[in-house]
């Protein structure tokens, strides 16, 4: 085996044996799981169907309530002249129904609906009754205009309404909505180039600090071993996120086979709107949903997130490893990590400045630097208004970008790891460079 | 049969001339020992032969062919700084490295159990090296440096950190290394060491060679024409009658009627001229010719820098 070879494997199996690898890779699929599980659970057991007594004195609902064909109500609703509310509240009579909601006859005046729950309905359940209750005493107003309730509810109908740029005539709220997954693969990109370049930074700082390191390079060139490294950590890297996906799909395929049984597809919808504010669910329908999967092509999203990773993963590693070289200890690391951290930050911030303009200046600019285009791009590849050309160009100057930085990274290296019980100044880091 | 020549080496870091034309040579079989004051320069000319580090110019020969990459598999390297991964067994960390030496899986392990069988430390094998005292991992060090049985064996500042039984333990194996045909160079500030261990020395202070050559012929340019003799009788009389042709370096009461002086010859006196001085004075009991210690030699040389020159200079 060549000596990479040897300091890979070393690398990698090292770390991969780690108690604290094992424990993160595996738990974290199962405690996406069990909390994807236990939202499933308490929105089923939640999965209560209310009766709703209407106190309508003035029967301004006209003793009904309107349901469509392909509703699956959460509630039915019945009508009173007038019952009290102590009455609600203690008499057996009324123990059967769950809300009670008064309508004032004054109500077109005061715009007031008062009621009462015996145990607080989901946010779902009390948007539907809300809406059906408000909904038919706008149609009685209508008819009593003279419109009928049908043609009331006809004009009640909600546009579709969408602002298009002239000069490009796609989708932008659409498009919106894929940026929106392309910025939490942004931000998952983000994470881990923290997470893993830190590994480097980590691991040349432990050789150093435990002095194994020149026993080392009596062996092996700093090149290599560097190099060595920052591919054994990406492997790392790659290995857990295939674990993840294998458990993760694993996991959710039988959550699905768990609770298929006993519920359908828009009690899921449900309750995932159901965790949300009235608006955002207004959003979630089934269109918005189809939209997303239709317009994001997510086959090439993953591979495109795989070769971002990648390539920014060795260009924020090489950066990360002359930190390490520099620095004596640990503490060292924090200020040295400022000029380094600092782009990785901005970036962070711009991808989010940059939602709903996508194809603006920043979000143009940044999807090439090499330095923020491994966070941008993938933006840009979600909401698919980037050009083949584009994402060959932004990855060849990552790729120029990635080994200018590991051959100087490599030079700051192999001084750096020898110089013990001083840290360097980015002064003297940069004579190193020269040198 | 000459082992390693360093050749006109000079290696210059930002700011410093680490190494300025340095050249020595060593012969195999020999233990050389690489002396000079801290920041001398040994340790850049010990990373340079490891090819840790390149040098600015010189070049440096093994056996007579000038040194390659491959020929890291030929040396053993025990740097001063020294440390080995905290978190990994024993024996993963030691093949590892042995793997690194160029050893197959199999040579690896054979040569392992031998040298942990030798020194009864099969046990450890299976403990991480945070479980180990700081003397049981510097014993799995040296097995490290020594385990792929290199030619050419460096070791910097060897005995620095180890305890005294550890200290005569490495000594006695590097001198059955030796024995075993193994060439050695040794960089210590130990000078006991030196003289117990070394066959030639090199010196080097303030990136310049001072002295270099054999053990016995650097100690021999180092005497001073400097006699002790003990005597019995006055010392006031004694050095009285050496007057200006010699001179009284120092002098030693041993009891009330004797005494020890150490008396350097000057104008080009001899011994027989300095005894022909002396014995009318005093009963002559004892001479010897002063010879110098390895330490007197690296304080002398260290603290008047260039001084040498006129005897050691010569070796450059």
């Amino acid at each position: 085996m060549s000596k990479l070879g040897l300091v890979i494997g070393r690398e990698y199996s090292s770390r991969v044996k780690k108690k604290s690898f094992i424990i993160l890779t595996i738990l974290v699929p199962l405690i996406m799981g069990a909390l994807g599980a236990l939202a499933l659970w308490f929105g089923m057991e939640e999965e209560k169907h209310l009766r709703v007594l209407v106190d309508d004195p003035a029967d301004l609902c006209g003793g009904k309530i309107f349901i469509g064909q392909d509703e699956n109500p959460p509630a039915t609703f019945y009508f009173t002249d007038h019952v009290e509310d102590d009455d609600f509240r203690y008499s057996e009579v009324y123990k059967d129904y769950d809300v009670k909601v008064n309508i004032d006859p004054d109500v077109f005046t005061n715009r007031t609906i008062l009621g009462y729950f015996r145990e607080q309905p989901k946010a779902s359940t009390n948007l539907y009754i809300q809406k059906k209750i408000t909904g038919r005493l706008q149609e009685y107003f209508a008819e009593d205009e003279g419109v009928s309730a049908a043609k009331f509810r006809e004009i009640l109908k909600p546009y579709e309404f969408t602002l298009l740029d002239v000069d490009d005539d796609k989708d932008k709220e659409g498009e919106m909505k894929a940026q929106m997954v392309g910025i939490g693969f942004s931000v998952m990109i983000f994470v881990f180039l923290i997470v893993y370049a830190g590994q480097v930074m980590r691991s040349v700082l432990e050789e150093k600090t435990s002095r194994v390191v020149e026993i080392i390079v009596s062996s092996v060139k700093p090149f290599e071993l560097m190099l060595g490294k920052i591919v054994a950590i990406g492997l790392v890297g790659l290995t857990q996120f295939a674990i993840w996906i294998i458990l993760l799909s694993v996991i959710m395929i039988s959550i699905q086979g768990m609770f298929t049984a006993q519920i359908d597809a828009e009690t899921v919808q449900n309750i995932a709107a159901g965790a949300m504010d009235p608006e955002m669910m207004e959003m979630m329908n089934n269109d918005n949903a189809m939209l997303i999967y239709q317009q994001i092509n997510w086959g090439t999203l993953i591979v495109m997130f795989l070769i971002y990773f990648l390539l920014g993963y060795v260009l924020y590693a090489s950066l990360f490893a002359i930190v390490g070289a520099a620095s004596d200890s640990e503490t060292d690391t924090q200020q040295l990590m400022i000029p380094v951290m600092l782009p990785l930050m901005f970036v962070y911030f711009i991808s989010f400045s940059i939602i709903g303009n996508v194809d603006g200046l920043a979000a143009l600019w940044g999807s090439y630097i090499p330095f923020s285009s491994p966070i941008i791009m993938l933006q840009r590849v979600a909401t698919g208004t980037v050009d083949i050309y584009e994402v060959v160009i932004s990855v060849l100057l990552l790729v120029g970008t990635c080994l200018l930085t590991v051959y100087l990274a490599g030079k700051v290296y192999r001084t750096g790891i020898l110089m013990y019980g001083k840290k360097a100044s980015w002064k003297e880091i940069i004579k190193w460079l020269r040198h | 049969m000459e082992m390693l020549r360093v050749e006109n080496i000079v290696k210059q870091y930002a700011g410093h001339k680490a190494l300025d034309d340095i050249s020595i040579q060593t012969k195999q079989g020999e233990i050389f020992g690489l002396l000079g004051p801290n920041g001398a320069g040994k340790t850049s000319l010990i990373r340079i032969i490891n090819q840790i580090t390149g040098p600015d110019a010189g070049k440096i020969y093994l056996e007579g062919k000038e040194l390659q990459r491959s020929d890291i598999e030929r040396i053993g390297y025990l740097p001063e700084e020294r440390g080995l991964y905290k978190k990994m067994k024993v024996r993963d960390q030691a093949m590892y490295f042995a793997r690194l030496k160029g050893l197959s899986k199999k040579d690896a392990k054979k040569k392992l159990d031998y040298w942990f069988e030798k020194f009864e430390i099969t046990s450890w094998y299976d403990k991480k090296v945070e479980e180990l005292s700081k003397g049981m991992a510097q014993k799995i060090q040296f097995i490290i440096t020594v385990l792929h049985e290199p030619k050419l064996l460096i070791l910097d500042e060897p005995f620095s950190g180890f305890d005294p039984i550890n200290t005569e333990l490495i000594k006695r194996e590097i001198l059955q290394l030796k024995k075993d045909g193994a060439s050695i160079m040794l960089s210590t500030h130990n000078m006991n060491s030196v003289e117990e261990i070394c066959d030639s020395i090199a010196l080097i202070n303030k990136s310049k060679l001072l002295v270099s050559g054999n053990l016995q012929d650097v100690k021999s340019r180092f005497k001073s024409d400097t006699y002790a003799i003990q005597f019995k009788g006055m010392m006031f009389g004694f050095a009285n009658a050496l007057f200006a042709s010699y001179s009284l370096e120092h002098s030693e009461q041993i009891d009330e009627h004797r005494a020890i002086a150490h008396v350097k010859l000057l104008k080009g006196n001899t011994l027989n001229d300095l005894l022909k001085t002396v014995m009318p004075v005093v009963e002559i009991e004892a001479v010897n010719e002063v010879i110098p210690t390895m330490n007197d030699i690296f304080i002398q040389a260290v603290t008047e820098d260039g001084l040498p020159q006129q005897k050691g200079g010569q070796d450059e």
